[in-house]
């Protein structure tokens, strides 16, 4: 379903140039479920911002559902993050003054559709939250918001799930948690990319990815 | 929920920015709504205040123009006095309709250690002369009856009936009305038949401007060019002069205040983009998140812009609303301060001038939205949202 060949991505940050990505060759297809591992600075969420159409490459190519997104311009990069891709952050990013059920239901703001009350009201009972619907993000735990945060991500029924350190901000429990969430999802056929620092969790997961300094090392 | 909603929602996280960024607009708006509605009804009170003077010019002295200006609405004292024999030549003339002397004067009042302001006229003619005019009571039908303003009335608690007497000068009167409060100067005079002013001031035949009013008024040309012709001494100022130079006194008033006006919107504008621009520095996360989750930089340039027009526009209206609520005081305040004030009120509110105020607050609100609005679509999502 997506494909990297030889993704370079340098930054360039006032006179010296970052390479951030070196030579990528990924391979992902439909319903898998990767978890991405590396030391910090090794190119992780750089590779999911570029998995996920946020930021361009400086070489390679890039092939989502077969077709070419190296030359895409800045509007269908906006049709594919709102039709095929969700995120999930490690600080979750949810509005503050909006209820549960309004945050979920942003994304369809912008894909400019409406969905009925109860699509919305399934997924938030699929997160188990269907208690909070009306609270706000102030009065949810981590774990609560993450899985705000994971419905969000499903609102526009995406076929790619991109998760940068979902776990990183939440305790054992909750963790474990978000990742039995993730598996759920996985088992229902969504494809899954995981960017952890948690080895234990990436071993659950059927593939792992392991970057360092710009470059896979291991598949 | 549609963008204008998630719009307000954002303003009602940060209520005391929001509120006091409102306070600005409000109070701009405000002020700029009430001089336009003060301009507006100012310039139809004088309008339409001449409009119902049956008199078509005024013969004064020469060299008092500016004197005459308030002489004709409300009375003024003009210490030159036309020569005795203008009145007549004046009625000489073809055309002629009505010719009304008028003698103001200033009578001392020792028992009230005062000067009283006597205006002499033609009581006939007060319909004409002074058509805002309501009295209480009647008009006087005798040389020793008068009618008193409205403010001298209050001070002496005089009510029709009562006699003003001026041991000075062995003559009282009897008030036979009060003339109801007109807001301007009307309030402070005397009023008594000419005649008996011009007795009582020694000065048979005298007056401080005698009123014309013209058969056909296409004849007022020719009757005031043949009467500065026939008439040595005299000036004539038409009803046209006294409203252009009373315009022209406005005129300078409405350039200071709108200026005034201007530079307190311009202010607030300001703070508004100040404000927007604050709010989108601190939700530029929320921002990236929200181009992650699919927002176009437009959906982004929308939602800001949105907010800024939604503050301006309530900004807009509650400054209308406030300058409706508070239009009696502001009108009793410029009342005081005025040369000349018309009767009636001169703060009208007039619902396209509402509406006018409130959409130049949404455009207020377009011209502070734009530049945020263009410095939020160039945050950049990962930038913002780096994990
Ligand atoms: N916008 C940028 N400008 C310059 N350099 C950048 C930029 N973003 C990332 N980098 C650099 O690129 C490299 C890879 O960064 P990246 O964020 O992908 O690492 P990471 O594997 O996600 O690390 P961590 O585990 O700490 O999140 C780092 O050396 C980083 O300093
Ligand atoms: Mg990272």
């Amino acid at each position: 379903m997506i494909e990297l060949r030889g993704v370079e991505k340098t930054y360039i940050r006032g006179a010296e140039q970052v390479h951030a990505l070196k030579g990528i060759t990924l391979s992902i297809a439909r319903g898998e479920f990767v978890s991405v591992m590396g030391p910090s600075g090794s190119g992780k969420t750089t590779m999911l911002h570029i998995l996920g159409c946020l930021d361009n490459i400086t070489s390679g190519e890039i092939t989502i559902d077969g077709m070419s997104a190296s030359s895409l311009q800045e509007p269908q990069l906006v049709e594919i993050r709102r039709k095929k891709i969700g995120f999930v952050f490690q600080q979750f990013y949810l509005i503050p003054g909006l209820s549960v059920f309004d945050n979920v239901s942003l994304p369809l703001l912008f894909a400019h559709e409406k969905k009925n009350h109860a699509y919305i009201q399934s997924l938030i009972e699929l997160v188990g939250l269907n208690h909070a619907a009306k609270r706000k993000p102030h009065q949810l735990s981590g774990g609560e918001m993450q899985r705000v945060a994971i419905a969000r991500a499903l609102v526009n029924n995406p076929k790619l799930i991109l998760a940068d350190e979902p776990t990183g901000n939440l305790d054992s429990e909750n963790s474990d948690m978000i990742y039995a969430l993730f598996a759920d999802l996985h088992k229902r056929g969504l494809t899954i990319i995981m960017v952890t620092h948690n080895s234990e969790l990436a071993a659950r997961a059927e593939r792992v990815v392991r970057l360092k300094d710009g470059l896979i090392v291991r598949d | 929920m549609p963008f204008l909603t998630f719009a307000f929602r954002n303003l009602l996280r940060h209520k005391v920015r929001s509120f006091l960024t409102l306070v600005g607009i409000t109070a701009s708006v405000a002020v700029l709504f009430s001089i336009l509605s003060f301009n507006k009804g100012f310039e139809k009170g004088i309008v339409k205040e001449l409009d119902q003077t049956g008199i078509h010019f005024m013969v004064v002295p020469s060299g008092c123009a500016h004197e005459v200006a308030s002489l004709v609405l409300h009375g003024a004292i003009i210490p030159k006095y036309l020569s005795v024999d203008v009145v007549s030549r004046i009625r000489q003339l073809d055309d002629i309709e009505l010719v009304s002397p008028i003698l103001v004067a200033q009578l001392p009042n020792p028992a009230k250690d005062r000067v009283d302001l006597v205006y002499g006229m033609d009581l006939k003619h007060a319909r004409q002369m002074k058509p805002s005019w309501i009295i209480d009571g009647s008009l006087p039908a005798r040389d020793d009856e008068v009618i008193v303003g409205a403010e001298i009335a209050a001070h002496d608690r005089l009510k029709p009936g009562d006699m003003i007497s001026y041991p000075n000068k062995s003559r009282s009167f009897r008030v036979t009305g009060i003339l109801q409060k007109t807001g301007g100067q009307d309030d402070a005079f005397i009023y008594m038949p000419v005649k008996t002013a011009q007795l009582l001031f020694n000065k048979p035949d005298g007056a401080t401007a005698i009123g014309v009013r013209v058969a056909k008024p296409d004849r007022i040309n020719a009757v005031t060019e043949e009467l500065s012709a026939q008439v040595p001494g005299i000036q004539i100022v038409t009803m046209g002069q006294v409203l252009s130079s009373l315009m022209s006194l406005a005129a300078s008033a409405k350039v200071m205040s709108i200026s005034l006006a201007i530079i307190a919107i311009f202010i607030s504008t300001v703070g508004v983009m100040n404000a927007i621009l604050m709010a989108i520095f601190e939700r530029s996360q929320e921002i990236g998140m929200m181009r992650a989750v699919g927002a176009s930089r437009l959906d982004i340039f929308r939602i800001i812009l949105k907010e800024t027009i939604l503050l301006t526009a309530a900004g807009g209206c509650a400054g209308v609303l406030l300058a409706n609520i508070g239009s009696h005081g502001i009108e009793l305040l410029l009342r005081k301060s005025m040369p000349y004030a018309p009767s009636g009120n001169m703060i009208v509110f007039d619902p396209f001038l509402a509406a006018g105020c409130v959409g130049f607050s949404v455009l207020l609100g377009f011209l502070a939205g734009v530049f945020p609005a263009w410095k939020a679509t160039k945050i950049s999502p990962i930038e913002a949202i780096k994990g």
